[in-house]
């Protein structure tokens, strides 16, 4: 019997009729090792680490390359071992100067030997000897940041001084295409479980709840199943798929049935979220002294052979679509850095030989997707915005408002509460650019904030 | 600033729905074709003439207008013949081609354009073209004829709200006749069967809310059925449900996007009920929804003021910062 399964969380949308999916997540994760890896010292957007080597070292699996010099930021590792080769300087103007460390891998590496045939791969573990304040610092140590999309290191988050009730795994994956989350659950349980334990105890928690949507079924049954013969204080929570169900607010609206009170943080209602990847890296970390040097990224859309990977940081892109089998569109193509509705476009047209740069630690996907000129046409007020808006705000309102430069009443519209989530953009008959228009009228309210010495 | 700031490819998200402002626009107009050809059925080919010097007037004050005052074109999303399909679809079929005309061109130009185009009218432009016609030139829209298919050949005759008004007798249409649309009136609103029709498919297409629809007709069945001739609870609900403009303001004028808030739109359609039944039972003229909807428009301000919407994490009051 199928159950009904109703979402609880305002407004959202079904920007997917399930198939795009469909393309890479029944494929198992394939390992791969490139010859020459380029790991970014910025790992999130606008945030910078300091890199701390330098050209011709050799470093180990594992070793330190960069630290942390502002808030925001994290440990940087060397995810391959190898010689480093250059050291690019970045300057860029939205994001600022960065380096980015190109190390050649060496030739004997063999990425198999990190993962198989680990105790923590296999079973629950025991982790009474481990304290709060040990992983907290194993969170920071390993380099371990939100590998949802916002890229946060975990440990700023565990250390508040709230009382948390319930640590949130974020396995919604709701954005289409993605599959690399879903992968990772099929095939990494116990890691993911074991991982998720140690959260509960830094966070110091009394329970967690592993939250997916209901088009991933089979992983939730297969952690269902380990959690059954335990008496960890972990459920599984299976939600009605709907788009933004994984962002923060709504995840914690459609679990806890609260919502988070404007400008506080999700530690005010005692919850934490954490993304079921960065799980899996806290007890690669705690287990198996391996900081957060791979990640699961889907590579998918128009490419011969969609697939997800587990690649060390830094993998180049290039490499990735091309071992992917290439670009299968003719016409004219975006590659998405993210998932398609909140990720970044970082090239158009291209045969998928020019792309710069590697994987990040916030790396969930690259997609490749047809391009087609958007038109906006006036707003026919259908109202259908409005309605999907999970903040529920009025987007042609604001968008209106945006337009004639009324930053005082985009605030007055709440312009502020909009996540950007795209939602609003996805439904419009109109075509209207409103998600795009909100959020810049949403960054220039805050920096105006900002400038007066407000928060 | 907002307004001028490049569109680069980088904006998110990079999946929009292949529903456009003109999939709607034509979804409307196939829902419309059933009430148009009931309309050349029971009034004969002057329907044609009614409909096209209406579309055609329609679309061309938009191009006019739009061409002239330098704004995009959007004649080719189809809201222009919508608006124009609508106008023509309350008038009468004796109603002459200049009225129709100058209908159709307030509609356009004073109701949609002044107000911003598609979309910034506060009122619906095919009800105030009516309006405008009924308080300039009553006698225009007053001239209805019987039907081609009546027992009587087509003569002049008063719509059934004007005898039922008077406390005259219409026995001479049965409530099948109703229901199909063999009575005077104007052309588009007379067959029930045809305009549900339609609202059924629009219903099918997710274009309209069948709720608000449902609230609108509940709300004026259930006060003209208590507040009847002889005392309360005598009305002749059945007969004010099936005749007069109600059922097409139910199923496309409530349903407009613009001037009926989409979040306040049940609310609005309470208010436009009650006042339908109101000038029905209580006003001068027999039939209320043309000027019920208008007033509702223009009272479509105050209530969004008064019903908020709830933002996500807003308690009673904003934090103030
Ligand atoms: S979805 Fe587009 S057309 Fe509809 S009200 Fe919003 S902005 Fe206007
Ligand atoms: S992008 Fe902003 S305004 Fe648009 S639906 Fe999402 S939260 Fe609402």
């Amino acid at each position: 019997m199928k159950r009904q399964l109703k979402s609880y969380f305002y407004g959202g949308i079904h920007p997917s009729d399930g198939t795009d999916k469909l393309l890479s997540n029944q494929t198992p994760i394939k390992y791969y090792v490139p010859k020459r890896i380029e790991i970014s010292m910025m790992q999130s957007i606008g945030h910078v680490s300091k890199c701390i080597v330098d050209i011709g070292d050799r470093v180990t699996l594992g070793q330190l390359i960069g630290i942390p010099q502002e808030f925001g930021t994290a440990n940087i590792h060397a995810s391959v071992p190898g010689i480093i080769l250059d050291i690019i300087k970045v300057d860029d103007e939205h994001d600022g100067v960065y380096d980015v460390v190109v190390i050649e891998t060496d030739n004997n590496f063999d990425i198999n030997e990190l993962y198989h045939n680990k105790d923590y791969s296999k079973q629950l573990k025991d982790i009474s000897s481990y304290s709060r304040e040990t992983l907290i610092s194993s969170m920071k140590d390993g380099g371990i940041i939100g590998m949802g999309g916002a890229g946060f290191p975990t440990h700023i988050k565990y250390e508040t001084n709230k009382t948390i009730d319930t640590v949130l795994i974020n396995a919604a994956e709701c954005e289409p295409y993605l599959t690399c989350d879903h992968r990772i659950m099929l095939e990494f349980p116990f890691e993911i479980i074991n991982g998720v334990n140690l959260m509960i105890k830094a966070a110091n928690a009394n329970k967690a709840t592993i939250c997916l949507e209901d088009n991933k079924a089979d992983a939730a049954k297969k952690l269902q199943e380990i959690l059954e013969n335990s008496n960890l204080p972990i459920k599984v929570k299976l939600l009605a798929t709907r788009y933004p169900q994984g962002g923060e607010r709504q995840l914690i609206q459609a679990v806890i049935k609260k919502e988070i009170p404007i400008g506080k943080l999700p530690a005010e209602l005692g919850v934490i979220v954490s993304n079921v990847a960065t799980a899996k890296a806290l007890a690669d970390m705690t287990f198996n002294e391996t900081p957060l040097i791979t990640r699961c990224i889907t590579i998918t859309g128009f490419v011969n052979k969609p697939s997800n990977y587990m690649v060390p940081i830094g993998t180049l892109l290039n490499d990735l679509i091309s071992e992917s089998g290439g670009i299968s569109i003719d016409g004219d193509n975006k590659i998405i850095h993210g998932g398609p509705m909140t990720g970044t476009c970082i090239a158009s047209n291209s045969n998928g030989n020019g792309l710069i740069g590697g994987v990040l630690k916030i790396s969930s996907g690259i997609v490749v997707l047809g391009d087609e000129e958007i038109i906006e046409s006036p707003c026919i007020r259908c109202g259908r915005c409005e309605r999907v808006c999970p903040a529920g705000l009025a987007p042609f309102k604001i968008d209106f408002a945006a337009i004639e430069n009324d930053l005082s009443l985009c605030d007055k519209l709440y312009a502020t509460e909009c996540i950007s989530c795209g939602a609003c953009s996805y439904v419009c008959p109109a075509r209207r650019e409103l998600a795009w228009r909100i959020t810049i009228a949403k960054n220039e309210i805050f920096n105006q904030r900002h400038k007066n010495g407000g928060k | 600033m907002i307004n001028n700031i490049e569109k680069t490819p980088n904006i998110s998200p990079h999946l929009k729905t292949n529903k456009t402002s003109k999939n709607i626009m034509v979804d409307v107009i196939i829902a419309l074709i059933p009430v148009f050809i009931g309309s050349i059925y029971f009034f004969g080919t002057r329907s044609i003439l009614i409909v096209f010097s209406a579309v055609f007037t329609c679309v061309l004050s938009e191009y006019i207008w739009q061409k002239a005052s330098k704004k995009q074109i959007t004649i080719n999303d189809y809201s222009a013949v919508v608006t124009g399909l609508l106008i023509a679809f309350n008038m009468p079929v004796q109603t002459s081609i200049w009225t129709i005309v100058i209908a159709s061109i307030f509609s356009i130009i004073v109701t949609k354009q002044f107000f911003g185009g598609i979309g910034g009218n506060f009122a619906n432009p095919a009800l105030v073209g009516r309006a405008i016609i009924m308080l300039l030139w009553p006698a225009q829209v007053a001239k209805y004829v019987t039907t081609y298919h009546a027992s009587v050949d087509a003569v002049s005759s008063a719509t059934i709200l004007s005898l039922l008004k008077n406390g005259n007798d219409f026995s001479q249409f049965t409530k099948w006749d109703m229901f199909i649309g063999n009575i005077p009136g104007a052309i588009g609103e007379t067959s029930v069967i045809l305009l549900v029709i339609g609202f059924l498919y629009l219903s099918y297409r997710k274009i309209v809310n069948p709720v608000v629809t449902g609230v609108y007709l509940l709300t004026v069945v259930l006060i003209t059925f208590v507040f009847g001739p002889q005392g309360l609870f005598t009305g002749d609900y059945l007969t004010h449900l099936l005749s007069g403009g109600l059922m097409i303001a139910a199923c496309y004028m409530i349903t407009d996007y613009a001037s009926f808030a989409p979040r306040i739109r049940v609310t609005l359609a309470v208010i436009a009920g009650i006042l339908t039944a109101g000038i029905r039972l209580w006003g001068i003229y027999p039939e209320g929804a043309c000027f019920a909807i208008l007033i509702t428009n223009c009272l479509a301000g105050l209530v969004d003021r008064i019903i908020k919407p709830h933002i996500y994490g807003m308690k009673l009051k904003r934090d103030k910062v």
